[in-house]
């Protein structure tokens, strides 16, 4: 099957394991590819050309999992196509490092492609450099030349070639120049026509070069195969504790060559071999100078700096007019940039509700009126126990049929119009602009990004997180981003400033108080959300690790039909598959609460009772803390069920259609007289309002919450903040309420 | 209801009890561990101060240990009668000092002290006024195998965020270098080698004014109660009081004469400079970060753009345009080109 020798299959099912544990599936092919490069240049556009869109993006999101992965055929090969983490450099410094690292290292694919930002070429290569001294087999794709001719660089591809060592294929991933030719390179790089001769960086400073030549012959001695025996001397010098394990383990040694057949007892002289490797190396550490690993960063970019001079071709005219700059000037303008940026996102938001309203509606329809009918209907027919059809189709499907009917249209607008701007390169700029204020209460500028993501989906706004790189701050993102107020709480909010605050105008002005209203909870939340920033990163998260950088791209034109099809897919249909797997217990609870019967009464009724001494305590009551308990997974039939359950326990008649079965009313009249049967008051109103913001996120985004950090502290801090602050902002409302009414 | 209510307040009331009894965890296990750990902390508190005391060439007596642990002259008299009976320290007319022993114990904490201040700075993003404190709780607790755990993690680092020389594990320590910044000669430039981090006030004042190790002043003038320096385009008039926390090294081959040596803070937009080199108070992957992205020395750099609010900048280094809050420019240290300056 494979071109090379045949590997043992114990080798073979050794390097699946080694996969699987990097996060790869181990699916079958012939030749492995890793897609690496610095962030923002391109890498995805190429990963999706290379492999035709067919990729599964399967691993979404998990942090230490790599992050696509796809299988193209070319020339009756099947080719693993793996997307790394977009990364600066190699030094392990943060976990996408790590992760690229370790694929490179350990994952040893057959041949690394550097996608490499002709117009920052000096700064891709550093990276490129890095690579070339772990593997031999890299080829470089030099993308965007079409952006650098329009500021006047053009290229010797010859040369740079001949200056790396490697092919390097130049090409515009966007329209898909190159790609041809950079697949048809790769197979023969991987199949060893090409041998490429890589440029690794010969003379650091004498210190270093001494102490690099007195580890090198222990590591070829234990490790006699290593293709990279000075990049691992200089990473042990480095005290880098991964690659520190893997001599000491002897993992090193199973990764060489395939012509070693028993990795076992490799394996077995590696670890004493290794042992030795090590200490040489903690004895030559001493001698080495304190900064030693800036000077090996000052040497990388020094030959960087040279092979890019060597290669760029300067001086070409220019475009005439600079957008970027007269863009930038506007953008970042101290009186323009703020007003800009706010129009530019009210008009987001005004397009996803506006749009969002009609397929909404029709989606109700048809899920919930209609499907819901026909298989009450079905079921009736077929004649299936009356427990079973409640459970599965009052509860279940019910459920998820509100659920996909309030989530899908506005998420489906909001984040292909988010991830325009992305491409575009508009949002960082608006990081650029807030970092300040969000500086001041210790979190990072792109947090008012996955912010206005959270206005969406705070699921969505978490994985959004993973574009700052900051530990802290990306903690601190991730745990407040619940403050902002989701589109599965937007109509609890609407609903219920109608019903209370708006009633309480007259009535030509009801529309604009209540709208105000609902702006005023949002607002709020963002309040919040910077109160709680403030706090989180002066008590528990003060000891957390933080950098700080915002790399500004260029400005790009958006490739509207694929980030339509991508964001589509990668997130309103991945955010929606969650929310549903998480709808249907929802809806069998809701529908076994109230229908199991206890001492003759529903389980509801005495859950209820329990809960209403505590409501009374912060102005709502049982039926509502129930209603918030049940629909943690998802905030959508929060509304629904308090709806359900007051008709049920008030014995109401005419409404709904039985116990168990949520249903939301036609007129916003008789929801208020439904409510107000239920005991409601305006306290009752303005307090479920504030406790929607201020309480658990759904357990869709509990969940991602826990993907994301790993850490079950960090998850229950995210979960029980916003109660906590729920229930003492309702409690001190009710209780100066009671003082003055 | 009420068997409920009873049962509730029942595995409530059992719980409060666990919590006070438990072996190892409870309250009263961690209040005797703590009376224990306390009276160990003051011994080696102690063998610290008795080391200090000789470094600086202090006279060590009863006295002055008293003043610098900050205890009654009776209990501090207790403490050195303990440490000498364990043979760590021997007295010689009112004058106490260590024996080769407690030499070495106290080498071990200094050791562990700085290394975990190294940690701290390095890995963590606890603000530099902290690390001393979290420090002295720390060093009590590291054992010997921790502390060459943590050296091994660390690279073994040489020195301190504070410029300090870490101790090695078979105790060798390098002199200090340095003269006070009171004590340097007016008209030099000179070089920050240390920052005193006690007390914490003063070193938080220093860090306000941007003091940084291997920053380069220009020594103004003197007096009895303060001293005029010139750090970058500022001149800084510091306390006595303050500046005894600076120890300096004259500069020999001093690389901006004219003051055109400042941090990055101090270049106008569209003006280019060239890193000189990123402040040593900057560690860890702060740090690595920035030479990730390019800040090397002889890196061209160019403030282009500046944020609506003032901060951050975004500066054009090797083609890209980054943006660095004002903190990190300012440890981040540049060479004006000098035509520049003047058009």
């Amino acid at each position: 099957m494979a071109v090379r020798a045949p590997r043992s299959p114990t080798r073979q099912a050794r390097r699946d394991e080694r996969l699987v544990r990097l996060g790869l599936s181990p699916d079958r092919w012939d030749y492995l590819v890793a897609l690496a490069g610095n962030p923002n240049v391109g890498k995805s556009t190429v990963f999706n050309q290379l492999t035709g869109l067919r990729q599964h993006t399967g691993n979404w999101p998990g942090k230490t999992v790599v992050r696509a992965e796809g299988v193209v055929l070319h020339d009756d090969k099947r080719v693993k196509v793996v997307d790394l983490p977009g990364t600066y450099s190699l030094q392990a410094g943060s976990v996408d490092e790590e992760v690229a690292r370790d694929l490179l290292l350990f994952g040893r694919p057959d041949v690394t492609i550097v996608v490499v930002d002709a117009t920052r070429l000096e700064r891709n290569l550093n990276l490129v450099l890095q690579i070339l001294e772990i593997t031999d087999r890299v080829v470089v794709f030099l993308n965007l030349t079409d952006e650098a001719r329009r500021h006047g660089v053009a290229f010797d591809v010859d040369e740079l070639q001949r200056q790396l060592g490697v092919p390097v294929v130049p090409g515009v991933a966007r329209r898909g120049e190159g790609i041809d030719e950079l697949m048809h390179v790769v197979a023969r790089v991987a199949a060893g026509k090409i041998v490429t001769t890589p440029h690794r960086i010969e003379r650091h400073a004498p210190a270093v070069e001494e102490a690099i030549a007195a580890l090198v012959p222990p590591i070829r001695a234990a490790y006699p195969n290593v293709p990279n025996a000075r990049w691992v001397a200089l990473r042990l010098l480095n005290a880098d504790e991964v690659v520190g394990g893997a001599v000491r383990s002897g993992e090193l040694g199973l990764l060489e060559g395939d012509e070693a057949e028993d990795g076992e007892v490799l394996g077995g002289v590696g670890t004493a071999l290794g042992e030795a490797v090590l200490e040489r190396a903690v004895a030559l550490r001493w001698d080495l100078p304190p900064d030693f690993h800036d000077s090996l960063v000052e040497r990388t970019y020094g030959a960087a700096r040279a092979i890019a001079q060597s290669a760029q071709v300067q001086g070409l005219k220019r475009a005439a007019f600079d957008l970027d700059r007269t863009l930038d000037r506007a953008l970042t303008s101290r009186w323009l940039g703020f007003p800009l940026m706010l129009a530019m996102l009210a008009v987001v938001f005004w397009i996803t509700i506006a749009g969002a309203n009609v397929p909404s509606r029709l989606l109700s329809v048809l899920l919930v009126d209609h499907g819901h009918t026909w298989l009450k209907g079905l079921t009736a027919a077929v004649g299936i126990p009356w427990w079973l059809d409640g459970l599965a189709v009052d509860g279940a499907y019910l459920a998820t049929a509100w659920v996909v009917s309030v989530m899908l249209p506005p998420m489906a607008i909001f984040f292909p119009l988010f991830t325009l701007l992305e491409d575009f390169g508009y949002l960082p700029r608006v990081a650029f602009n807030l970092d300040n204020m969000f500086r001041r209460v210790g979190a990072h500028g792109k947090q008012a990004l996955t912010m206005c993501m959270g206005f969406g989906c705070n699921a969505a706004g978490v994985v959004a997180t993973r574009v700052i790189d900051s530990p802290r701050e990306r903690l601190i993102a991730i745990i407040t981003n619940n403050f902002s107020l989701c589109n599965g709480r937007w109509p609890t909010q609407i609903l219920l400033a109608s019903i209370f605050i708006g009633a309480l105008a007259p009535s030509h002005l009801a529309g604009i108080v209540a709208a105000g209203a609902v702006v005023g909870i949002a607002v709020f939340g963002i309040m919040m959300m910077f109160l709680s920033s403030w706090l989180l990163s002066r008590t528990v998260l003060r000891g957390e690790a933080t950098t700080f950088s915002l790399e500004l791209p260029p400005y790009r034109p958006p490739q509207v039909w694929h980030t339509l099809y991508t964001s589509l897919i990668d997130r309103t249909l991945i955010v929606l598959r969650r929310a549903v797997v998480f709808a249907i217990p929802a809806g069998m609870a809701i529908w076994v609460v109230s229908n199991v019967q206890w001492e003759g009464a529903s389980l509801a009724y005495h859950f209820v009772g329990w809960l209403d001494p505590v409501g009374a305590l912060i102005g709502l009551n049982g039926v509502i803390l129930l209603a918030f308990v049940v629909a943690i997974p998802a905030n959508e039939i929060v509304v629904p069920t308090i709806l359900m359950l007051t008709v049920a326990l008030a014995g109401l008649g005419g409404v709904g259609a039985g116990a168990g079965v949520m249903f939301e009313l036609d007129s916003v009249a008789r929801t208020a007289d439904v409510l107000t049967t239920g005991g409601w008051t305006l306290l009752t109103g303005v307090n479920v309002m504030l406790f929607s913001l201020l309480h658990n996120p759904c357990s869709t985004t509990i969940y991602t919450i826990y993907r994301e950090t790993g850490s079950a502290k960090w998850t229950t801090v995210a979960t029980l903040l916003p109660v906590a602050m729920g229930v003492v902002v309702c409690f001190m409302v009710a209780r100066v309420w009671g003082l003055f009414l | 209801m009420d068997p409920i209510f009873f049962l509730f307040s029942l595995s409530l009331a059992g719980l409060v009890i666990a919590g006070i009894v438990w072996p190892r965890r409870g309250v009263l296990a961690r209040m005797a561990a703590s009376r224990h750990r306390s009276e160990r902390v003051r011994l080696e508190d102690a063998i610290k101060q008795v080391h200090a005391c000789h470094q600086e060439d202090h006279s060590c007596t009863v006295d002055s240990l008293a003043g610098r642990l900050s205890v009654p002259t009776g209990m501090a008299a207790r403490l050195l009668t303990r440490l000498a009976d364990e043979g760590l320290i021997r007295a010689a007319d009112g004058e106490f000092t260590l024996t080769e022993a407690g030499e070495a114990y106290a080498l071990r904490l200094v050791r562990s002290h700085r290394l975990w201040e190294r940690y701290l700075a390095d890995r963590t993003g606890v603000p530099a006024s902290e690390w001393h404190v979290r420090a002295e709780r720390m060093e009590h607790i590291l054992s010997a195998d921790d502390t060459e755990a943590l050296a091994s993690r660390l690279g073994h680092p040489t020195y301190d965020p504070h410029g300090d020389p870490i101790p090695t594990a078979s105790g060798a320590l390098p002199a200090p270098i340095g003269v006070p910044l009171l004590a340097a000669t007016v008209g030099d430039t000179v070089e920050i080698v240390h920052l005193e981090d006690e007390p914490v006030e003063v070193y938080v004042e220093l860090e306000g004014l941007g003091f940084g190790l291997r920053q380069q002043l220009r020594v103004l003038g003197r007096s009895d109660a303060a001293v005029r320096v010139l750090a970058g385009d500022e001149e800084i008039t510091l306390d006595a009081v303050v500046a005894a926390n600076v120890t300096v090294q004259p500069v020999l081959d001093a690389d901006s004469p004219d003051g055109s040596r400042v941090t990055l803070v101090d270049v106008r937009p569209w003006e280019t400079a060239h890193v000189l080199e990123i402040s040593p108070a900057l560690q860890g992957v702060q740090r690595h970060r920035l030479l990730d992205l390019g800040v090397v020395p002889g890196t061209e750099i160019t403030p282009e753009l500046v944020s609506s609010s003032g901060d951050p900048v975004a500066y054009r280094i090797r083609g890209a345009l980054i943006a660095l809050r004002r903190s990190q420019a300012s440890s981040i240290m540049v060479q004006r080109a000098s035509s520049e300056r003047a058009g």
